[in-house]
């Protein structure tokens, strides 16, 4: 309201109370006089709708004493006559008091109603805003602006990153307000005032409301960046596993056509051909574990853990190893006795391990010398070792022999493999949740150990199944 | 020796073609070939041979429908090819009614083998009597009346352990994929039992193999299933 209008206002009540006055007074004499403060008592309800508590108290203040002086006995005094005039005068007061407070306080919640209403509704279009931008950057810019709008603040950012960074603090012109979701901090909310500007009472409330939308319009940002790069990632990994795959078919289709055409040059009796024919093997193979090692660097190898008996994957393991032992003895004794030993892995990957760590202690065993795989179950896990009598490893070579293309200085110049089995085998152990580590063999020698989670298997269930 | 009429070979590749079909010539009196698929299924039709060796990887059709289709209308024995590893592809072979697989590369010794292992099942399938016992080795089984003899004492199995070899035994030389063994011993409805199924095979292999840890009768597909090796 203006200062003009309320003058206004005041003038047009005040001559209103002198015009009521001016028509009552010649009748004055014919008025029963109970029926003349009803008139005032409306002028006054009236003034306090219009212009307010002060209003309504100086327009009852001036009845007071208008009817007093000139509606009363004696007229034309403020003496009164008699206890009823008196007592009449002071009901009215007090009804005039008393019902422009209560206008008044109605006239108070009614703005306050329509400011909540407002609040709300800028609140319904920020959420509005915020759910509904196409992209996760616009939400953010026009709940910025909502919010300037809302507060009329000079300008209103909404910024990742903590409070403090920003350097404002202090300024009474500017509002920081830190932004959280879930507890957990993303960003801050600068609104900067034109002057410095004191908030209503329940204001606050309001403020934290917006506050809270920033928030969430901020972290929706953010996840929307998540959600973009995870999906970049996921491309990339495709485009990885495509490139992957189609280089081991078209690498692995010219070394079969090679080797068939080496298979049938030994036939006609060329000597060099079964030299061809190994060699090709050995490219396959290491194309194959290049492309294992790979792909289990980057997390991206399949793996399925079920439940499995240890004699079962010993067992294929030894048998795949059976003919690389050439005059060396392989052996997994089973005590037939003893329940079977269970676990939760992956059986072709395992076998995998195993059959790495068998071809390695056969590299370094004797002619004649034999190499054993044993299993035992450890508390919550399931042990699978492969034992030797080779030469063993020195102590500062423990770690490093599961170190990819590394070859111990005591190898071969040329064992035909690219140093790759044990890094494979450490990274599948612990793909699946295990491990394999080296312990020097009691007498002499090396233990691989493979470490697996166990599974105990309810005798029960197996009737019913 | 076993020996076919006729063994039909579907590859696109020329070199690769000639160095199977010189070494299937120890087996088989006429080898015909295709380049591709949709030959290699007009001439399974036309010629009816003995045996078929399919390479998965043809310009035209995917390898696996065409093995799909001659699945449909014939039951000799199909040797697929492939590049693909995967245990999961294998498992879609044998599941698609391949009888057998040799990974890319592969020595054509191998692929000999195996043809010559499929030319023998063929016929001793054939030949397989419903009623008398099947004997291998020390083992004597008469499925009809569920008896198992180890070195002529009696080896008591459970009904699963029985339906699990009976499965064996009839595909013998084949691999079951887990999926086909688990259809043929618990059928569909079952749900949770199929992760018994490796326990059932580890009870059963110590009850017929001579060393259960090297099992020489159940022998384990790793990641595929598993085949029972009698007739070697």
């Amino acid at each position: 309201m203006t200062p003009r209008s309320t003058l206004l206002r005041w003038l047009l009540w005040v001559g209103m109370l002198v015009a009521v006055t001016a028509a009552l007074v010649p009748a004055r004499d014919v008025t029963e006089q109970m029926y003349v403060p009803l008139p005032y008592l409306l002028l006054v309800l009236g003034g306090s709708v219009s212009g307010g508590r002060r209003l309504g108290y100086t327009l009852a203040a001036a009845s007071f004493f208008v009817i007093n002086y000139y509606f009363q006995a004696p007229y034309d005094s403020i003496w009164v006559g008699k206890l009823l005039d008196f007592v009449t005068l002071a009901a009215f007061l007090l009804t005039a008091v008393v019902a422009t407070q209560l206008l008044d306080r109605a006239r108070v919640d009614r703005d306050k109603a329509v400011r909540r209403a407002d609040e709300v509704d800028a609140l319904s279009r920020l959420g509005s805003e915020s759910l509904s931008a196409a992209r996760a950057g616009d939400a953010v810019l026009g709940v910025a602006e909502m919010i300037r709008a809302s507060l009329g603040a000079a300008s209103c950012d909404i910024v990742p990153g903590a409070p403090d960074a920003h350097g404002l603090r202090g300024d009474p012109r500017v509002m920081v307000q830190p932004l959280e979701v879930h507890g957990h901090a993303v960003g801050t909310m600068v609104v900067r005032f034109v002057s410095p500007r004191p908030f209503r009472e329940g204001e606050r409330t309001f403020i934290d409301a917006l506050t809270h939308y920033a928030a969430l319009a901020l972290e929706r940002e953010r996840l929307a960046a998540e959600v973009e790069r995870a999906e970049s990632l996921r491309q990339g990994e495709r485009m990885r596993e495509f490139v992957l795959a189609s280089v081991s078919h078209d690498l692995r289709t010219p070394l079969a056509s090679i080797k068939a055409l080496a298979q049938e040059e030994q036939r006609t009796g060329t000597s060099r051909a079964a030299d061809i024919e190994q060699h090709v093997d050995r490219l396959a193979r290491l194309v194959a574990e290049l492309l294992d090692l790979s792909r289990l660097r980057a997390r991206s190898f399949p793996l399925a853990p079920e439940l499995n008996a240890a004699e079962d994957v010993i067992g294929a393991a030894v048998r795949q190893c059976t003919s690389l032992a050439e005059g060396k003895h392989l052996a997994a004794p089973l005590d037939s006795e003893a329940p079977p030993l269970y676990g939760t892995f992956d059986y072709v990957q395992t076998l995998r391990i195993l059959v790495n760590l068998i071809e390695n202690a056969l590299r370094y065993t004797p002619l004649d010398g034999s190499v054993e795989v044993q299993a035992r179950r450890e508390g919550s896990e399931l042990v699978i070792a492969v034992l030797d009598r080779g030469p063993g490893i020195a102590e500062s070579e423990r770690e490093r022999v599961f170190d990819a293309f590394y070859r111990p200085g005591s190898a071969a110049p040329d064992q035909g493999r690219a140093g790759l089995g044990l890094a494979i085998a450490r990274s599948l152990a612990e793909a699946q949740g295990g491990s394999v580590r080296f312990v020097p063999r009691e007498g002499g020698g090396s233990v691989f150990e493979v470490r697996l989670p166990a599974a105990d298997v309810d005798a029960a269930q197996l009737e019913e199944s | 020796m076993p020996h076919a009429g006729c063994i039909l070979v579907i590859d696109d590749e020329p070199h690769l073609r000639r160095a199977i079909r010189n070494a299937l010539r120890e087996v088989a009196d006429r080898v015909v070939e295709a380049g591709t698929g949709a030959e290699g299924i007009d001439l399974a039709a036309a010629e009816q041979p003995d045996l078929v060796v399919l390479d998965l990887g043809l310009p035209d059709v995917n390898g696996l429908d065409v093995c799909r289709e001659i699945r449909r209308w014939a039951t000799m024995p199909i040797v697929v090819l492939s590049a693909r590893h995967g245990e999961h592809d294998k498992v879609q072979l044998l599941e698609g009614g391949a009888d057998d697989y040799v990974t890319k590369p592969f020595s054509t010794v191998e692929l000999l083998a195996r043809v010559k292992a499929q030319l023998r099942r063929a016929r001793a399938q054939r030949a397989i009597p419903a009623d008398t016992p099947y004997v291998v080795g020390p083992l004597s089984m008469d499925l009809v009346r569920r008896v198992l003899l180890r070195d002529g004492t009696a080896v008591h199995l459970t009904p699963i352990e029985w339906n699990i070899l009976r499965a064996l035994v009839l595909a013998s030389g084949r691999t079951l994929t887990h999926q086909q063994l688990f259809d043929a011993v618990w059928g569909r409805a079952y749900g949770n039992a199929q992760q018994y199924l490796r326990v059932h095979i580890t009870n059963l292999r110590r009850k017929i193999e001579p060393e259960p840890s090297a099992p020489r009768y159940i022998v384990t597909e790793p990641g595929v299933g598993y085949r029972f090796e009698g007739a070697a």
